[in-house]
């Protein structure tokens, strides 16, 4: 049965709660498809939260949650994910080809081995993100941003129908960052959607067409010139003024 | 009195037991806030070099001497575990785990090689033989007191001052290790120092419990005292009075079943444990269940005033399809949301209104303010 | 062609068998830093160890590895539920866990002592190993382990890679990581399990680290990697077991473990691109290099300055600008063929210029 078949990602009524304390409080969140959304928040806010919720790596109180009309489940194929670097030891023995290649061992099923299939579908997705030169390159040998290219391969790789990314543009440099916006703008122009978390205040207006203001509970969402207000995002932040007027300015 | 204690073996025994178990706790509960009881583990089996070493320098077995080596290695342990996990080729755990047996491998490979005729068995090594240690004794003040009691007992009275004198810094340096520097006391020196006495008191207790034993009795008791209290002090009291406690149930269990006593001490502290982590007050896995079930409770019964709000006034506010509505979100069985809803009657944030509706109460409308509305005022 | 004894044989093929399970298993639990988990299972044996003897009535290999295993894998629950179900850190849980265990599996063991003093001696064999007493039956029975367990890495290869390397991601794939991570740590329990006969419980846990930790020196690869391990595994097994066997009274853990950590030690110091040894020698050179190098760019910048790639420099203005006369690295450069001598007045200081090849060297430097 399709529950809101319209929309990339529905949730209704999500709580979670950790340890008795409310992490996410009763979220209700519609993103329809082809947007390039930002999920923005203080620390705390519960925004890695919510996107473990929807990949079902976390359990919720309550709440449902489904991605083109169906469960995450039944839908699996279509969602790239791209976690945090930080979740990963870059001192593992592999190289940036190998693990742009495990992006698709869901698909290959078990006993399959990646074949000349595979790594040329990895080849294609290492050079979306400019590194189809590092593909024997040992990660430890990599820098930030180049690690954070080789994880947005890694999820390129399965051309996927929705993307969610935690925090991809945290720590790279300035020409990374130009070049993963470059990507996810040509992902949106491809009709595919892209959820990220976002720390940046200073940058989300210009690089988004949709915001969700999180602090547990959910504080506006909707298209950018209509959520980014000074109004909303105070009420997102609490008190943190200084650093509104600036968001605010660097929007004007 | 006290010459008649010390006439029974069962009660030296169990008092050399507890000294052990106090000794060993009260630097254990540092190790085990510190995150270094598998550290504690690596010293206490390699330890065994140092005797071993000192042993085939001195030929003597009751050599001062052994309290050095003994720190000696311990601190050897933990320098090379650190040297070598500094060099970023190999990780801590791996570092830990590779640099210590290692040292015990050379020990007892140098007591196969050269002191196999001698006293130093390896069986021994590891369990040490505490019902021995009533036979060995000393004259001290016209009695005949067993050396292991004198040893041992000095070293809990050291390891008891040590503990006061500094403990302060040590409790800083266990969770603040940055400020501690800042505050112009080195952590890294309390560190060490605490794992000196560790090793030695390892090296001490040898005799009685063994070098593998010991570090039950390092860890056990302080990590139950954790699941106790929330205060550093009453989380040693609590490791010294486990111990106490271990040692005597211990040995009597030992005796009725004919088995090893320090294995017997060291099991029944495991069992305290359990007890601990099942039934302590408030960190238990029975406290923690009930805790859940209220915050559960409570969470759905905020939902309940949320979900009458949202809808107040609008049509269709009966009890009966608010009842439905809820327990399909809730994924609850609609007799639990009923019990859930008697609650809220019964605290007067909900009524029943005219045909059957439900109503939020102002003081019920003001709690669900709360919730939706958390940045007003 | 030396003439082996029988004895030897079989404990050098159980010795080489432990050393490839312990490898490749062990590859996986220390990138997954679970490597004190394996000395948490080892000592946590013990008692499935005794209650085995017991409940076998003697000592059959099959029961009392069977007793190690259930024993192993019940003490990995606790740890986790320790974890997961209090305050307890992993390094406490590890503790607790691994000694408690011991101390009852110590318990047992003098239980039984007293009841049957032939039985302990065979039983004391699995505290630090004993090499003498192995029996073909038991290398068979090693064997049959070792053969599940490459089959297992082998079948879910790709699967154990990627939730070693990323499990959250993995779910995302739709991998059932939970059941994958459990199996996992149930092969650490395997591993371990297959060498206690040789190494002993007490030292097994080195046997899990040593040959991985070798092996990831010398390799890029995941497979390179489980493979070297193997190979490290097996040749400490074979030396120690070896010298164990032909020597009497010399216990065969100690010497296994030795033997395996004069390989780490020897791959940490020598191994070509992470060893110790080979990168102080880099870095020396690097460092010996750079006066070359940063005389060599000052020249090439100079030149850019005045556009002209063969611009002279006086050498006395090159003097003033380091602080030292820098003839001699002048010279190791014009050595290089990176700069030529000008003639110059005989009254005049000496000049220099870039060669072709010292400019495109230079610019190549200036580019990185």
């Amino acid at each position: 049965m399709l529950h809101e078949p319209d929309l990339a990602l529905h949730i209704e009524d999500l709580t979670v709660s950790y340890h008795s304390k409310p992490v996410l409080w009763d979220i209700d969140l519609n993103v329809p498809p082809g947007v390039l959304a930002a999920i923005v928040g203080p620390n705390g806010a519960g925004k890695t939260t919510l996107i473990k919720s929807v990949l079902g790596l976390v359990k919720p109180a309550a709440g449902h949650i489904t991605l083109f009309g169906r469960s995450y489940r039944e839908q699996r194929r279509l969602v790239g994910y791209v976690p945090q670097r930080a979740s990963v030891d870059w001192d593992f023995p592999t190289t940036v080809l190998d693990v742009v290649m495990m992006g698709l061992y869901g698909q290959l099923g078990w006993l399959r081995r990646p074949g000349r299939r595979q790594r040329e579908q990895a080849l294609v997705a290492l050079a979306q993100v400019g590194m189809e030169h590092y593909a024997g390159r040992q990660i430890s040998q990599l820098s930030g941003g180049q690690q954070q290219r080789v994880f947005l391969a890694r999820a390129l790789v399965q051309d996927a129908a929705l993307y969610l990314m935690d925090e991809p543009l945290a720590g790279v440099d300035a020409t990374t960052e130009q070049a993963i916006i470059t990507l996810l703008k040509t992902l949106r122009s491809q009709g595919k959607t892209v959820i990220v978390v976002h720390h940046d205040l200073q940058t989300v207006a210009s690089y988004f067409d949709f915001l969700v203001l999180l602090n547990v509970r959910l504080i506006a969402q909707g298209p950018m010139s209509e959520v980014y207000t000074g109004d909303n995002l105070r009420r997102a932040y609490g008190g943190q003024i200084a650093l509104l007027r600036e968001a605010e300015h660097a929007r004007a | 009195m006290i010459a008649s204690l010390l006439a029974s073996p069962g009660a030296v025994i169990m008092v050399v037991g507890a000294l052990v178990g106090i000794a060993s706790s009260l630097l254990g509960a540092f190790l085990v806030l510190r995150r270094s009881s598998m550290l504690a583990d690596a010293i206490s089996h390699s330890v065994l070099l140092g005797i071993v070493v000192v042993f085939l320098l001195t030929r003597d077995h009751h050599s001062p001497w052994f309290i050095l080596g003994a720190a000696a290695v311990g601190v050897l342990t933990v320098a090379l575990t650190e040297l070598l996990a500094s060099s970023k080729r190999v990780k801590i755990d791996a570092a830990i785990g590779l640099v210590f047996t290692f040292l015990f491998a050379l020990a007892i490979l140098l007591i196969n090689l050269l002191a196999r005729n001698v006293h130093i068995d390896t069986h021994a090594v590891l369990l040490g033989e505490i019902s021995f240690v009533w036979l060995d004794t000393t004259p001290l003040a016209g009695l005949e007191v067993p050396k292991a009691l004198l040893s041992i007992g000095a070293v809990t009275l050291i390891n008891a001052l040590f503990v006061t004198l500094f403990y302060k810094e040590l409790k800083l340096a266990t969770f603040d290790p940055g400020l501690a520097a800042a505050l112009g006391f080195s952590p890294t020196l309390i560190f060490y120092l605490l794992l000196s006495l560790t090793s030695i008191t390892a090296v001490t207790a040898f005799e009685a419990v063994g070098a593998i034993l010991l570090i039950a009795f390092v860890i056990v008791p302080p990590a139950a005292g954790y699941l106790l209290t929330d205060r550093l002090w009453l989380m040693l009291l609590w490791g010294g009075l486990i111990s106490i406690a271990s040692s005597i149930l211990g040995y009597l269990a030992a005796v009725a079943l004919d088995a090893s006593i320090s294995g017997m001490m060291a099991s029944v502290a495991g069992g305290f444990l359990a007890l601990a982590f099942l039934a302590g007050p408030r960190y238990g896995l029975v406290a923690q269940e009930l805790r859940r079930r209220r915050s559960r409770f409570d969470n759905a019964e905020r939902m309940l005033l949320v979900h009458l709000y949202q809808h107040e006034g609008q049509p269709g506010s009966q009890e009966e399809r608010r009842v439905a509505a809820l327990a399909s979100h809730l994924r609850w069985r609609p007799r639990e949301i009923s019990h859930l809803l008697q609650h809220s009657l019964d605290h007067g944030l909900v009524t029943r209104g005219p045909s059957d509706t439900l109503l939020l109460t102002p003081k019920g409308r003001v709690l669900a303010q709360e919730v939706l509305e958390p940045w007003r005022g | 062609m030396l003439e082996l004894d029988f004895t030897i044989r079989t404990v050098a093929l159980g010795a080489v068998l432990l050393g490839i399970t312990s490898g490749v298993l062990g590859s996986f639990a220390v990138l997954r830093q679970q490597s004190l988990l394996g000395e948490t299972l080892s000592h946590a044996a013990l008692p499935g160890i005794c209650l085995g003897f017991l409940l076998a009535g003697g000592r059959q290999l099959g029961p009392l590895l069977l007793g190690a295993l259930l024993s192993g894998a019940l003490a990995a629950l606790l740890v986790l539920l320790f974890i997961r179900r209090s305050r307890l850190k992993t390094d406490a849980a590890l503790g607790i866990v691994l000694s408690v265990f011991f101390a009852v599996g110590i318990v047992l063991l003098t239980y039984i002592a007293n009841q049957d003093h032939a039985g302990q001696a065979g039983l004391d064999a699995f505290l630090f190993g004993q090499a003498a007493a192995m029996l073909p039956s038991d290398v068979a029975l090693m064997a049959w382990i070792t053969i599940l367990a490459l089959a297992l890495v082998l079948v879910f290869w790709k699967e154990f890679k990627a939730v070693s390397f990323d499990p959250g991601y993995s779910v995302s794939l739709g991998l059932p990581v939970l059941a994958l991570e459990v199996l996992m740590t149930l092969m650490v329990a395997l591993a371990i399990v297959i060498g206690l006969q040789l190494v002993g419980v007490v030292l097994m846990a080195a046997m899990l680290i040593a040959p991985a930790a070798a092996a990831r020196q010398w390799t890029k690869g995941l497979g390179s990697m489980v493979a070297l391990a193997a190979l490290f595994g097996a040749v400490s097994g074979l030396a120690g077991a070896l010298v164990s066997a032909s020597a009497r009274g010399l216990a065969t853990g100690p010497l296994i473990v030795i033997a395996a950590s004069l390989l780490v030690a020897a791959s940490l110091l020598l191994a070509p691109e992470r060893g110790l040894l080979p990168a102080a020698w880099r870095a020396y050179r690097a460092r010996r290099k750079l006066p070359q190098q940063r005389v060599l760019i000052d020249l090439y910048r100079l030149a850019v300055a005045h556009q002209d790639p063969g611009y002279p420099i006086e050498q006395g203005m090159l003097a003033s600008l380091y602080g030292f006369d820098p003839g001699a690295v002048l010279a190791q450069l014009r050595r290089q063929g990176w700069i030529r001598p000008l003639s110059h007045e005989p009254t005049e200081q000496a000049h220099w210029a870039l060669t072709e090849a010292g400019y495109r060297q230079a610019a190549e430097l200036w580019g990185r």
